[in-house]
């Protein structure tokens, strides 16, 4: 039987594409229209991974045992229970659904709760927290936006459909597409590699041209001057949408901070002491400030190359201070860009049910805060936790060693669907479905707009949404603590007892 | 279901017209009923008791992406304000934007059933209903941003009401909404490009038509949908001095909408920030007298007031502009704008209603002075437009201001001596009755949502309750007005849908509360054919299939079927 | 004198707001041991986790701690009087919100250490964290006055929102030193990473050591010979003073020194 099934959202990124056509062919998806390259890898095939768990695990002596899922649930939350503070993290490949029955869980169990946001972009939440942010949902820049600008980050290789979809090469209602001039472009770049290659093989001794080292590769912006969308790429490396950017602007490893501050002058037309910042020169910088305050509606949007390399936060912090310096003079809009499909739901349904987006500590009966204190990397590296569940991320893969080894110290939980890293180092494996291909649910877009994700295919007999799972800790969880309560009144009273006898 | 009968009690009932009569409510199956079987019953001795129907509270942001941007900015705030998980309760955090369940609990304890969450981006809407669906004891409903909405302009630009009608009876729907909210008429659009209109009369850019064309025309399609609740006005110029002016101009604009039948058709919200007077901030002063005024001599309109309270509180609204303006004047560290395609935008900026600060002072005086100064308390509903003026919890403080003459003169004698001078209070005698404050709290709330079977006490009438220790016989509210204010803000019951779920003081049961949204029957439906798919394709980011709000993402519905006359 | 050492080592953290010599006045030993604690989610008295003992013939200091507490958080929150000695390392958020009173530790101490503190000294006599006397996530209000010294480094962000009060620091500082800070001084006698003083509108910091990157949103202002850090410390210059942070329109200053920063010679040019 083949159905195709229309507006399916795609479970990857940030973008969140509710576009895709799948075909569905005996319970298989075997087609995909309108998805990119990554979306295709995952929902035609990454899917159907033979590396997939399909029954709960145990370790016993040392070794992975397949076990009934009762008994795996009961393990799991007799090692949560046991524990004095155990850690609960990942959540970010999972629906709001489940994200918030997890929060229940953690207060239940008095203890720390963290999402893959503190890897990826909690730094941008806790720049928003200094200082707030100017913002729009990507429609507005669809619509609107005549500058863009990305800041330390690829989409063309992280969002593939990111220019597409919502920005440069998208028809807005007050700004058309420039994907005409795109492909006239790649034309031109494609003739000239035929000159190239025709050079090549006239000349005995071709030396290609050296690799740029930190500095502007191109001259002052002329290409700005245009009218119609511009682009402009801030990045440490050319990147592939540098390569389609109007203008690309190399700084040095780790100079941003410094960059935003002399821009912010330049904004407020104040005159700077020094000549160059992070290797670009400050007339260069002069250039493109002036084209920022000339355009209708500008947006910047930045990556992980913001939030995660040296400043973190306080890079983001200078960056809205910029954006918002920019709103004096003209109308300018700054948005992360969120990486997992449901980071941003991570931080919604955290923050709804405790004013907290991460970083979350119950320990006290009520939630605390505190990146730096609670977020699962220094909680880790410090050895402050006794017990550690994973869902749906892999700590294993994108952890430091010492966060490992200090995790593996103690007992670990995992629900993921597939054997990743993290899995197979588990003391009790949970098989989990798709979310998204198997499992319905919410999912938060970068700019915080609710999506329904679609179920397309059954999951594999007896693989379980991961809300299940959670959902039956968290009864087995009050089962035990009741029990213990039980027997710490008798034992409470049966002392009284022997009290009032003596 | 058990049955519960309120012997002896004060009961307030303005809806039928009911003034502190001793007399026993009975309630079964979760309704107000002639009576029960007093043997079965669970009886509550309410002897020096007060009793009124459930609060109804018509304007408090209480859920929604705009308010949830606002929790995850103010950390600072919930430190200060963290609530312990119990065995019944979940925890969280308060302050200004409390966390969701922490909201139900808090207005539960004051004897509140029912709130509405007034600014739901349509875009967003499914988040909104996330969150309300996790405020338990309270029912609630949403109001849609639909004044900036291009579909909406569009239509009303091309003179097409019945046109225009048809789309909004479907985005009702398709959001699971209650009313449509208008916030700053073709400011947020002109926002759009950094840009505002500043009368009623400023064409929006790129739409050929008015802020005054969207206010009467959305007006008129509210009467043509048969909608429970007029539109729901946030004004042009909002938070500007002199604005009482613009607010005077929306209000006449919409006499020519009036049919002269005493049936409101606009409700202009938090009305304390649109009556300034003065030129400027540096001569800054109260416009409540004239508004008043205009209210006393006109019935086409309610208001709400949007107190001020004095608190370290959260101001966030759709009217991006206003929050920019707000962010201009200086001294804030945090700002947050958030627009939205094709509908609306938004902003935030922490906030902190100073006593010595004059303005402050003045917007505090002005809040009460229009709650004075207008006659009609029908015409009023009580709000500090949470969390803009002010938390809801601080609800009791207003209700002393307005009681008692008293309190209020304390609180002014603390305040800039600026504004001590300015305040028009010192020269009002009124005190609102107990049975006053039922109405700016219950009875005329739901009366103006159009809520029939809430904010009242007769035979039929939902069984929410909320019981306060006042005892109007023994006690001058206006003299000893602390004991009463204490007693507003913490219920000895407080019986939500025929259930207790606070008895002496404390939570004890929880329950989800229902939303409550509109399903609007045009005569002809809207046509969804390919050229409106196209459209919508164009205007949003959003497929058409993936935009309404399905059944999944509501709880406990009651859905309420509207007949329209189009 | 309340002596306590810990009873093993701890592997999970411990949140001991009430060892506080406030909460200790007025209270017998009994009383004192049974005061509640936190280990993990487990709730502790203090009696559990702790040995407890007291020497009436000693007066201060009023709490003496002994061993490693560095996984035991907000020691002294909130004090108002007396003073407390550490005689080890100790966790993080010690002395927040200090109003009064006196903290020694002899060693290292955590992140938040003298965070939004009021009042009060806090000497530090090993290296101190990240976030030492800065405030608490999304609070604009940092330390108002008292007195911070570190023999040893400090980390990042420290002395952000500085509103008052001085911090001296006798090793080298970490990055975002004096972020956003309006008043108050900030001095590091060694050197000094990257970004100081960014947003800063107001106070100074004076630096004896290398900067390692001046922001470039510091304008030159003048070469003054020599600066006062507080009532009872003068330092010899000649110092390098720069204004900013310009781009928040902020007054706040960067003294540097001009022996051991010869790469700042090139600001001499616009003098």
């Amino acid at each position: 039987m083949v159905e195709i099934i229309k507006s399916v959202v795609c479970p990857i990124c940030g973008c969140l594409c509710d576009d895709l056509e799948v075909t569905v062919e005996n319970n298989e998806i075997v087609k995909m229209k309108n998805g990119c390259a990554v979306c295709e890898a995952k929902m035609v095939h990454g899917y159907k991974s033979e590396e997939r768990i399909l029954e709960p695990h145990i370790r016993k002596d040392g070794k992975l045992v397949p076990v009934s899922m009762d008994e795996a649930i009961y393990k799991a939350a007799q090692i949560l229970t046991d524990a004095k503070y155990p850690l609960l993290f990942g959540w970010t490949s999972s629906a709001s659904e489940t994200q918030h029955v997890g929060v229940e869980l953690a207060e239940e169990l008095g203890c720390a709760l963290d999402n893959c946001c503190s890897v990826c972009h909690g730094p941008s939440v806790m720049a928003i927290q200094e200082i707030g942010i100017p913002t729009a949902t990507l429609g507005q820049i669809r619509h609107r936006a005549d500058l863009l600008v990305y800041w330390a980050c690829d989409p063309w290789s992280a969002h593939p459909r990111h220019v597409e979809r919502y920005t440069a090469f998208t028809d807005g209602r007050f700004e058309k597409s420039e994907f005409k001039e795109y492909v006239q472009k790649l034309k031109g770049k494609a003739s000239q590699k035929k000159v190239e290659a025709a050079i090549r093989r006239t000349q005995v001794r071709y030396q290609p041209s050296p690799r740029p080292q930190a500095a502007v590769v191109e001259a002052p912006p002329q290409s700005l001057a245009r009218d119609g969308r511009k682009m402009v790429v801030f990045d440490v490396r050319k990147t592939m949408t540098a390569e389609v950017a109007d203008y690309f602007v190399q700084v040095e490893p780790n100079s941003d901070y410094e960059i935003f501050g002399a821009m912010r002058c330049l904004v407020n037309d104040q005159e700077l002491d020094v000549d160059k910042v992070g290797g670009v020169p400050v007339d260069y910088l002069k250039e493109v400030v002036d084209v920022m305050v000339n355009a209708n509606f500008g947006a910047i949007f930045f990556g992980l190359g913001l939030t995660q390399s040296v400043g973190r936060f306080r890079n983001i912090e200078i960056a809205i201070a910029m954006t918002r310096d920019l709103n004096r003079k003209t109308k300018f809009v700054i948005s992360p860009m969120r990486g997992h499909f449901n980071v941003t739901g991570a931080n919604t349904v955290f923050a709804w049910q405790t004013g907290y987006p991460f970083a979350l500590d119950f320990s006290q009966g009520y939630p605390q805060y505190n990146p730096g204190e609670f977020t699962a990397n220094d909680l880790l590296r410090r050895g402050d936790n006794d017990a550690t569940l994973v869902i749906s991320a892999d700590p294993g893969a994108h952890f430091p060693k010492k966060s490992i080894q200090n995790m593996m110290k103690h007992p670990l939980i995992t629900i993921n669907p597939d054997w990743n890293a993290i899995s197979r180092l588990g003391d009790v494996v949970f098989p989990a479905q798709w979310c998204g291909i198997e499992q319905a649910g919410t999912a938060y877009r970068m700019d915080s707009i609710a999506i329904s994700l679609k179920k397309v295919v059954e999951a594999p007999k007896g693989v379980p949404p991961d809300e299940e799972i959670i959902r039956r800790i968290l009864e087995e969880v009050r089962v035990i603590k009741t029990q213990k309560n039980k027997k710490e009144e008798e034992k409470g009273q049966g002392q009284q007892n022997l009290e009032k006898k003596m | 279901m058990t049955e519960i009968l309120i012997k002896n009690g004060f009961v307030i009932d303005p809806l039928n017209k009911i003034d502190c009569q001793k007399m026993d409510i009975a309630i079964k199956d979760g309704r107000i009923v002639e009576k029960v079987n007093e043997r079965d019953a669970k009886i509550i001795d309410a002897s020096g008791l007060t009793v009124m129907a459930g609060g109804v509270d018509l304007h408090s942001h209480i859920a929604g992406s705009e308010v949830n941007l606002g929790r995850m900015l103010r950390p600072d705030d919930h430190v200060k304000d963290a609530v312990r998980k119990t065995t019944l309760t979940r925890s969280g955090t308060g302050y200004s934007i409390p966390s969701t369940y922490v909201t139900g609990y808090r207005y539960s304890k004051m004897g509140y059933t029912t709130v509405m969450n007034p600014s739901m981006a349509a875009m967003k809407a499914k988040h909104a209903h996330e969150e309300l669906n996790d405020i338990p004891l309270i029912d609630k409903a949403a109001f849609t941003l639909l004044g900036d909405w291009w579909f909406a302009l569009e239509t009303i630009a091309k003179g097409d009401l019945e046109e225009c009608a048809r789309h909004i009876a479907w985005m009702i729907r398709a959001t699971r909404s209650y009313a449509i909210k208008i916030v700053n008429p073709g400011g947020l659009e002109s926002w759009g490009f950094g840009r505002n209109v500043h009368s009623l009369d400023d064409e929006v850019p790129n739409f050929a038509l008015t802020p005054r064309d969207i206010v009467t025309g959305l007006a008129k399609v509210n009467t043509m949908l048969n909608m429970p609740h007029t539109i729901h006005l946030h004004t042009n110029n909002l938070g500007v001095p002199g604005n009482y002016k613009t607010t005077i101009e929306t209000m006449q604009a919409l006499e020519s909408v009036y049919k002269g039948d005493n049936k409101p058709v606009g409700h202009i919200t938090h009305i304390q920030f649109g009556s300034f007077a003065g030129d400027n901030w540096a001569h800054f002063k109260s416009g409540a007298a004239e508004i008043a005024n205009y209210l006393n001599s006109h019935n086409h309109m309610t208001i709400d007031i949007g107190q001020v309270t004095f608190a370290d509180t959260t101001t966030m609204t759709a009217d991006g502009p206003f929050e920019f303006s707000l962010y201009e004047l200086g001294g804030h560290n945090k700002w947050v704008n958030s627009d939205v395609e094709t509908e609306s935008s938004g902003g935030i900026i922490p906030f902190h209603f100073k006593k010595k600060n004059a303005v402050n002072a003045i917007q505090w005086s002005i809040g009460l002075e229009l709650s004075l100064l207008i006659k009609d308390p029908w015409k009023v509903a009580m709000t500090t437009d949470h969390p803009n003026g002010g938390p809801f919890y601080h609800y009791p403080r207003v209700f002393a201001w307005l009681y008692s003459r008293k309190a209020r003169e304390a609180t002014l004698k603390k305040c800039n001596k600026k504004a001590q001078r300015k305040s028009l209070l010192p020269t009002i005698d009124r005190e609102y009755t107990l049975y006053e404050i039922a109405i700016i709290t219950r009875a005329g709330n739901a009366k103006t949502l159009g809520l029939k079977n809430k904010g009242h006490l007769g035979i039929g009438a939902e069984a929410d309750v909320a019981i306060y220790n006042i005892n109007p016989e023994t006690t001058d509210i206006a003299q000893d007005y602390k004991p009463a204010r204490k007693a507003f803000s913490n219920a000895t019951y407080t019986i939500k849908d025929g259930e207790i779920v606070v008895k002496d003081k404390e939570l004890v049961a929880i329950r989800p509360g229902r939303t409550m949204w509109l399903d609007v029957q045009t005569k002809e439906p809207l046509r969804i054919d390919e050229e409106l798919k196209r459209k919508f394709k164009q205007y949003w980011t959003i497929e058409f299939d993936n935009y309404p709000v399905t059944d999944h993402y509501i709880k406990v519905p009651e859905k309420i079927t509207i007949q329209a006359s189009v | 004198m309340i002596t306590i050492t810990p009873k093993r080592i701890f592997d999970v953290p411990i949140q001991a707001t009430c060892i506080n010599a406030d909460v200790f006045t007025g209270k017998t030993l009994e009383e004192i041991k049974k005061l509640p604690i936190t280990e993990g989610k487990e709730n502790l008295i203090l009696d559990e986790a702790f040995n407890i003992s007291e020497d009436t013939a000693v007066e201060t200091p009023n709490i003496t701690l002994i061993g490693d507490f560095s996984k035991v958080k907000r020691i002294g929150q909130g004090m108002k009087t007396g003073e407390i000695i550490i005689n080890g390392n100790v966790g993080m958020h010690t002395g927040e919100k200090l109003a009064g009173g006196k903290i020694i530790v002899n060693g290292n101490s955590d992140g938040w250490t003298g965070s939004e503190m009021k009042k009060g000294i806090i000497e530090i006599h090993g290296d101190a964290g990240d976030y030492t006397a800065s405030p608490f996530r999304g609070t604009c209000t940092g330390m108002k006055g008292g007195l911070i010294t570190v023999d040893g480094n400090v980390g990042s962000n420290v002395g952000c929102y500085l509103q008052g009060g001085t911090i001296k620091i006798k090793g080298s500082a970490g990055r975002f030193l004096g972020h956003r800070m309006t008043d108050g001084t900030i001095y590091v006698e060694k050197d000094c990473a990257s970004r100081a003083g960014p947003f800063m509108t107001g106070g100074k910091i004076i630096i004896t050591g290398a900067v390692e990157l001046l922001m470039p949103t510091f304008t030159i202002d003048s070469i003054k010979p020599k600066v006062k850090v507080d009532a009872n410390l003068t330092v010899q210059g000649p110092f390098y003073v720069f204004l900013g942070d310009i781009a928040e329109r902020g007054t706040g200053k960067i003294f540097a020194l001009k022996a051991t920063n010869p790469a700042l010679v090139s600001y001499e040019k616009y003098l």
